[in-house]
């Protein structure tokens, strides 16, 4: 299990990479920062970075319009 | 939006023997200068689109056992590659090179010092007729044609000439009209060969002023392809971010998404309606130019139907407005943006207004017999146009309909029975102004943003939602509260100071990453920037609490304004109901998994058996209640009584303890 935003609980599976949770949150924003256990993560890395179960993911969206 | 960045993993190359990483498809150069080895340049900026033009930052390199030289700042790294930064052969070139650049302009302190750098030292040997001994002479780099070209979208300068001949111009040899002395030219140039000699409206430091426009400039020209494509789509990007997330008004605020959003979103409005995408005059020389328009747009209705008009949009809040009406057609989108323009009717109340209108309407309220006969259920594309145009012409339904939804609530009431109650969780207006076009059900930062505003529910504070909802970065009351008072102040601090929002976060430094999320909400790097444009401009230094303090003083006279005018009080920053939670069976249901979770895991109640009735009275029961505690806790924070009025501390506090003002507010402590 993967804790995201200290408040969401995604199953975990192995292998799983940053943009297969992004993915499973339907997260397609382009002004995200992802921390995994508070470690930044580069945009770049997304597609291979794979996440540990238990990790406890920052999914950081930052506001832009208005 | 955009395409994302490559994202395969890292590539492992060889530099000068050993292992270095790089992300594929970054220039070479990059990659080294990341690595910590420094390659001479002369032509290459790190703002501006390499032209590999002065072959100095050649180096050498071996793919498949074939070596070459290239030109690393214009090199893309794609495969495992050996790279030779001081090669025999690569040092020779590089000497070459600045040999001949110093024979040509021995006096300039650049190509001194690159030079040096490459061990060139003969400055005769290419001397001839060509020599330059200015200290500030073009060297033809070329950073000002880029800069003009990529920072502001203009193409005032260019090369002309060939070979030897090759000069720097202007068209035709002419001062260019057109050239906006945005001063970007002289800010790259690496000589002094472009001068600036005006500084309009005399600020105190010019200097600090540009650079820091500069900073801003170079974002745009080389992040918001990857970011929010402002200069591409404007701010009709945000229509596909908030479909996505559920948070797009539709049907009046009763949903977040439709399937039909694709006919009105930034894809379909880039692909098959804007047709200029260049600098748009709203502020002459800004780089981020998000204005979009749309050439030569027929019309089919009012006043000009047949005639082809130019239409200046649509932006964010306009289209979300068409799907909250349920108007998903670009064509009606394209005109009602052109009608409310022309008319001088703002797209966001008219819009929400219908939206209103429309619920009403279909539930019974109101019929035909009361909208001169107009079938007004949403997506009603002909009769939405034809209310507008009674609007304007003062004639029919539209004359109701233009005085917005708090004097339709009262109308309905009084002369129609309507159910007054219904009315007041469905009309979206606090203060008597129209929400702005935000789903703000989710998020409680957002509902007390939106309706604790001195102006009313407009689109100003509509940031909060990502921050509370999708991050839950700020999830106490206090969070919250903090939220509520640094966000609406530095907003009211932009207006303050006549400066665009947009250039806070609508393009983000690519840095900002550093930051927690906390900070790295504020963006940091563009507070500073406004913090020096005010300096620039005054000679006065701001930090954050000066610059915060400035808005504070003006926020609470609003509120004392508002105070005077008998809306300043806790009872005028009540929300409908519609912005906190679902009104209607229907609502509950499309979501019944999000409320039920609610229900079951942050209420704490058994829900086995209940109808959704009864579940909704819970939910709302609870989300009224935590609304109400994120009031207390925003008043607290901003120094005002549990009723919403400034305390004579606050006012003292901010140096507005005025007899004047405390004798208007003093009978509410
Ligand atoms: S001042 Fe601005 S618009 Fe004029 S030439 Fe320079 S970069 Fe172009
Ligand atoms: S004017 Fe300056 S920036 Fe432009 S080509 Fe010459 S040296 Fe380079
Ligand atoms: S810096 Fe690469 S060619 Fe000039």
């Amino acid at each position: 299990m993967i804790l995201v935003n200290d408040r969401d609980r995604v199953p975990w599976h192995a292998g799983m990479t940053v943009q297969d949770l992004l993915g499973a949150m339907n997260y397609t924003y382009v002004l995200i920062t992802v921390m995994v256990d508070d470690v930044l993560v580069p945009q770049e890395d997304y597609h291979h970075r794979e996440i540990p179960d238990g990790a406890r993911v920052t999914v950081f969206h930052l506001a832009h319009g208005g | 939006m955009s395409a994302q960045p490559a994202t395969v993993a890292r590539l492992e190359i060889t530099v000068d023997g050993r292992s270095v990483h790089a992300v594929p498809g970054t220039y070479l150069l990059k990659v080294l200068q990341e690595a910590g080895i420094t390659i001479p340049t002369l032509c290459h900026h790190k703002d501006l689109t390499p032209t590999g033009n002065c072959r100095l930052c050649t180096c050498e390199i071996e793919v498949r056992g074939k070596k070459r030289l290239v030109t690393s700042c214009n090199y893309p790294v794609r495969e495992p590659i050996a790279v030779a930064t001081q090669s025999p052969r690569v040092q020779q070139h590089r000497k070459l090179l600045a040999e001949m650049y110093l024979g040509r302009w021995p006096r300039v302190p650049v190509i001194q010092e690159v030079a040096r750098a490459c061990g060139a030292t003969d400055a005769e040997r290419f001397r001839s007729e060509l020599t330059d001994e200015s200290p500030t002479a073009c060297i033809l780099c070329g950073h000002c044609v880029k800069a003009c070209e990529e920072f502001i979208q203009e193409r005032i300068l260019d090369f002309a000439g060939r070979g030897i001949k090759r000069h720097l111009t202007m068209p035709y040899g002419e001062v260019d009209p057109h050239c906006i002395g945005c001063t970007s030219c002289a800010y790259v140039c690496p000589t002094g060969a472009i001068k600036i000699v005006d500084d309009l409206n005399g600020p105190v430091d010019p200097v600090l002023i540009r650079d820091h426009g500069m900073k801003i400039n170079a974002e745009m020209a080389t992040l918001d392809r990857s970011q929010c494509c402002m200069r591409e789509v404007g701010t009709a990007n945000i229509v596909d971010v908030m479909d996505a997330y559920d948070l797009l008004p539709v049907h009046n605020y009763r949903f977040g998404k439709h399937v039909d959003t694709p006919n009105i979103d930034s894809k379909r409005l880039r692909r098959e309606f804007f047709t200029q995408k260049m600098p748009d005059g709203c502020w002459n020389g800004c780089s981020m130019a998000c204005a979009k328009t749309i050439d030569g747009f027929e019309l089919r209705t009012g006043p000009y139907r047949g005639q082809k008009v130019t239409v200046d949009g649509p932006e964010y809040e306009t289209a979300a407005g068409a799907a909250n009406m349920g108007c998903f057609d670009a064509e009606f989108l394209a005109e009602y943006n052109f009608y409310c323009d022309t008319y001088g009717i703002d797209t966001i109340s008219f819009a929400t207004t219908m939206a209103f209108v429309m619920e009403a309407y279909e539930a019974g309220v109101i019929t035909k017999k009361h909208t001169g006969g107009k079938e007004l259920r949403f997506g009603a594309t002909s009769e939405t146009l034809a209310v507008l145009h009674e609007m304007a012409a003062g004639s029919g339904f539209g004359v109701d309909v233009g005085k917005g939804v708090r004097w339709l609530k009262e109308k309905w009431v009084r002369e129609y029975g309507a159910d007054r109650a219904f009315l007041q969780d469905i009309g979206m207006e606090v203060k008597g102004l129209e929400y702005s076009e935000y789903v703000s059900k989710e998020s409680l930062a957002q509902q007390a943003g939106y309706a604790m505003s001195n102006k009313g529910p407009q689109h100003d504070e509509a940031w909060l939602i990502f921050m509370d909802m999708v991050n839950n970065q700020i999830p106490s009351f206090e969070d919250k509260a903090e939220a509520l008072y640094y966000f609406p102040l530095f907003r009211t601090w932009f207006g303050l100071m006549g400066l665009c929002k947009l250039i806070w976060n609508d393009v983000v430094p690519a840095d900002n990453k550093k930051y927690r999320p906390q900070e790295a909400a504020k963006v940091p790097g563009h507070v500073l920037n406004f913090q020096k444009f005010f300096e620039g401009m005054t000679g006065i230094p701001l930090d954050e609490k000066t610059m915060i303090d400035q808005s504070a003083r003006v926020h609470n006279l609003q509120r004392i304004m508002s105070y005077m005018l008998g809306r300043g009080t806790r009872e005028h920053d009540m929300p409908p109901y519609r912005a906190v939670g679902p009104v209607t069976r229907e609502e509950y249901e499309s979501r019944q998994d999000r409320y039920d979770k609610q229900l079951v895991e942050t209420v704490g109640v058994d829900i086995a058996g209940k109808s959704t009735e009864q579940k909704m009275a819970l939910l709302r029961e609870y989300r009224e209640a935590q609304y109400n505690k994120v009031v207390d806790a925003a008043y607290e924070r901003r120094g005002w009584t549990r009723n919403g009025v400034p305390t004579r501390e606050r006012l003292r506090e901010l140096g507005i303890d005025l007899p004047e003002i405390v004798a208007v507010v003093k009978d509410a402590w």
